[in-house]
């Protein structure tokens, strides 16, 4: 089935009235997915957006509940949740690939995250295959394959004049279904068609074996050394698809307050402090270490798979170009320690 | 926030986006001379103990980029690199790697008044730095890095003066212990290849642009930029000003600052950092390289300048360590209009 290059402003204009559909599109300042229609002119040539679309499921700032006393004096409790329908259309696989993590993060090993699970549960995915990386993405070296994503109810292929249109889930085949009039049945490829199904990232890395190395180097030197030059800011946190830290506060006002959850960052040493002051991770270097440690080694454990899906994101805007593509060469030519303090972490540092 | 508040793009800055500059021959050899310089001046530093480390630049994980270098081991000056890709103001760092001695630091006109900057705010003593002077022609955006999701990011990229250096008034450094340019690197010689460094009547060109705006035009531009703030810190902990142990922001128990994303904290945040920068700000522009969400940041922080200079005749910030900063002082005769 595709969807030619001409109609998907009237097929995405139509499925707009219906649904919130969301657009990679290149803002004043940064690009980011943006409200389709309202002047936003989608950018589908942009490699990735400048900020992922994580906010999608996991807003920056997230309303949980209202609490307060009424006119009447009476004590109320809020908590009326619910979301709208969205598409996200033209998400790339290394953010799809994002999305399966933060999945398994909120909505398995028996807890689900409701506010979470509303707005996933609302969400159509369309995917769109990458035919020419950025000079930083490595999505290849994580296990991924540009070309794909096979999460995303529906993936799209740049076949020149058109899009080639295929369902990989129910939802998205219901979807397809109901807006058929705007695809056509062809097949067919003109000369304008983009490779997607050996693309190939110029930037790569290595991890065979990194995870295992990592299980040992805990108290390894090559830590103090990125430590030095690192801001412990939030940028790699917050522009990172897959980090999904968050704080959960209230703020209050007259009679009414509010609990909200907002994204907070392991860089940030009010993260991990504890209401008696006493803070884990105290110095820097325990900080950096988590960042990195969590998303090459941790998660692995806890999930099967790797937190760094790739994308570039935090390589194009660390204001110090610490890098994690160098930190993953580093760790794999990094010695060991003759005797490793094998399965000995720290104290504090949970696998979460 | 209206639609028609005025762009926040830095690239609407006219300095800027005309200031494509090409590398020439000139500057390959003097970035070579200098980088030859560096490390054998640093090698010798370190060999004879002088200090415990040198802070400079090395090559990143891309052919026009550098990242940060501390080098403690004489052996390894060899890491060390000066070209165009210098983006990184390196003066905050020595805050903490002086906590193993003397440090050696390469400084440009933005990391000596940085360094000034922290001897004035008591953050720092002179004769815990060794200064290494380097000449500096301004420095341009890595082509690899900088906006690697354009499909188009093209090499002519790599002409791109960083904003920070558009605006920059003394880019030979201000204060050092050596210096390890060639009488030949001064802003006359190099101004020709390289934009020349800012002209006093164009230097507040635009901060004139936004205060020539209506009340309600002028709010809507910092609204919206207010609004696309991720408050992740990056311009707070760059800033050779904030050195506060514990900034406004952390002090969790006090609550000053709200956890939200939204305008109102958004706004506190950055207008509270402004005012405690304000008098004291070197303009190294740091601040608003850092930020990941590409906000002007340095429209009001020049500003603040400009009343300070025009206002009251006060000397930019950080060009030595004895000036008091003007709000440090109180003086009788001072315009009644600032309060
Ligand atoms: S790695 Fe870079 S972006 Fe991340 S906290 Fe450190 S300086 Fe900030
Ligand atoms: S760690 Fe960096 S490259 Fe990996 S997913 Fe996060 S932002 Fe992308
Ligand atoms: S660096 Fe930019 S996004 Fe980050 S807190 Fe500062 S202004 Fe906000
Ligand atoms: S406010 Fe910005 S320009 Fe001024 S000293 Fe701090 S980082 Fe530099």
């Amino acid at each position: 089935m595709q969807l030619s290059k001409e109609r998907v402003d009237a097929f995405l204009a139509e499925l707009n009235q219906a649904v919130r559909v969301y657009v990679p599109a290149r803002g004043e300042a940064v690009s980011s997915f943006a409200r389709y229609g309202q002047g936003t002119e989608p950018a589908f040539d942009l490699v990735n957006t400048d900020m992922p679309p994580k906010d999608m499921l996991f807003p920056q700032t997230e309303k949980m509940y209202r609490y307060g006393l009424d006119d009447e004096g009476k004590p109320f409790v809020d908590a009326t949740f619910d979301a709208d329908e969205v598409v996200l259309f033209g998400v790339r696989p290394c953010d799809m690939r994002s999305i399966e993590c933060m999945d398994d993060v909120f909505l398995t090993r028996g807890f689900i995250d409701e506010y979470y699970e509303t707005r996933r549960q609302k969400l159509t995915t369309f995917a769109l295959a990458c035919t020419a990386p950025a000079p930083t993405c490595f999505c290849d070296s994580m296990g991924l394959n540009a070309g794909q994503a096979p999460a995303a109810d529906v993936l799209l292929k740049d076949v020149g004049a058109a899009w080639q249109l295929a369902a990989q889930s129910e939802k998205g085949a219901a979807l397809l279904g109901k807006y058929k009039g705007f695809f056509d049945e062809s097949d067919v490829q003109d000369a304008g068609a983009k490779n997607s199904d050996s693309v190939s990232c110029t930037l790569k890395v290595d991890m065979d074996g990194v995870k295992e190395k990592l299980d040992q180097m805990f108290d390894h030197p090559l830590w103090e050394d990125i430590t030095k030059k690192c801001l412990t800011c939030g940028t790699c946190t917050y522009v990172c698809p897959t980090c999904y830290c968050f704080d959960i506060s209230q703020s209050n006002r007259m009679k009414i307050g509010e609990r909200y959850r907002c994204w907070d960052s392991c860089m940030f040493s009010v993260y991990s402090e504890m209401a008696g002051g006493h803070n884990p991770r105290a110095d820097k270097l325990s900080r950096v270490r988590q960042r990195f440690m969590h998303k090459l080694c941790f998660f692995e454990d806890r999930y099967g798979k790797s937190l760094c899906v790739g994308c570039g994101r935090c390589i194009q805007k660390c204001p110090v170009a610490l890098d994690i593509s160098c930190l993953i060469d580093d760790i794999g030519a990094a010695e060991l320690a003759p005797v490793a303090l094998a399965g000995e972490k720290g104290a504090g540092d949970g696998k979460h | 926030m209206t639609d028609t508040a005025p762009s926040i793009t830095r690239e609407q800055t006219a300095r800027v986006q005309t200031a494509r500059v090409q590398t020439t021959r000139v500057h390959t050899a003097l970035f070579a001379e200098v980088t030859q310089k560096l490390r054998l001046r640093a090698k010798e530093l370190l060999e004879s103990g002088e200090v415990v480390s040198v802070i400079g630049w090395e090559a990143g994980r891309f052919e026009n980029q550098t990242t940060p270098a501390f080098i403690t081991d004489a052996n390894k000056v060899d890491r060390l690199i000066f070209n165009e890709y210098c983006a990184n103001t390196l003066g905050k760092y020595v805050l903490s790697e002086k906590l193993d001695g003397k440090v050696a630091v390469c400084v440009r006109g933005c990391e000596s008044r940085g360094i000034n900057r922290m001897i004035s705010d008591n953050q720092l003593k002179r004769s815990e730095v060794y200064l290494l002077g380097l000449p500096c022609p301004g420095m341009v955006e890595s082509p690899e890095v900088s906006h690697a999701s354009e499909p188009s990011h093209a090499p002519e990229a790599s002409s791109k003066l960083l904003s920070k250096c558009a605006f920059c008034t003394h880019r030979q450094p201000v204060v050092f212990d050596e210096y390890l340019g060639t009488c030949e690197a001064t802003d006359e010689t190099l101004g020709g290849l390289i934009p020349k460094p800012i002209d006093p009547s164009e230097r507040f060109s635009d901060v004139e642009e936004l205060e020539a705006l209506s009340l309600d035009e002028r709010n809507a531009y910092f609204e919206k930029l207010y609004n696309n703030c991720i408050r992740c810190y990056a311009c707070r902990e760059v800033c050779p000003c904030c050195t506060c142990r514990e900034c406004f922001v952390d002090q969790a128990r006090a609550g000053w600052q709200g956890k939200q994303n939204n305008l109102e904290e958004n706004r506190f945040y950055n207008l509270t950092r402004v005012f405690h920068i304000g008098d004291r700000c070197v303009e190294c522009g740091e601040c608003e390289r850092v930020c990941p969400m590409e906000l002007p940041l340095m429209k009001i922080n020049r500003k603040m300048v400009k009343d300070l200079t025009t206002l009251f005749s006060v000397p930019e910030a950080g060009l030595d360590s004895e000036t008091i900063s003007p709000l440090n002082t109180y003086d009788v005769a001072d315009l009644e209009e600032y309060l």
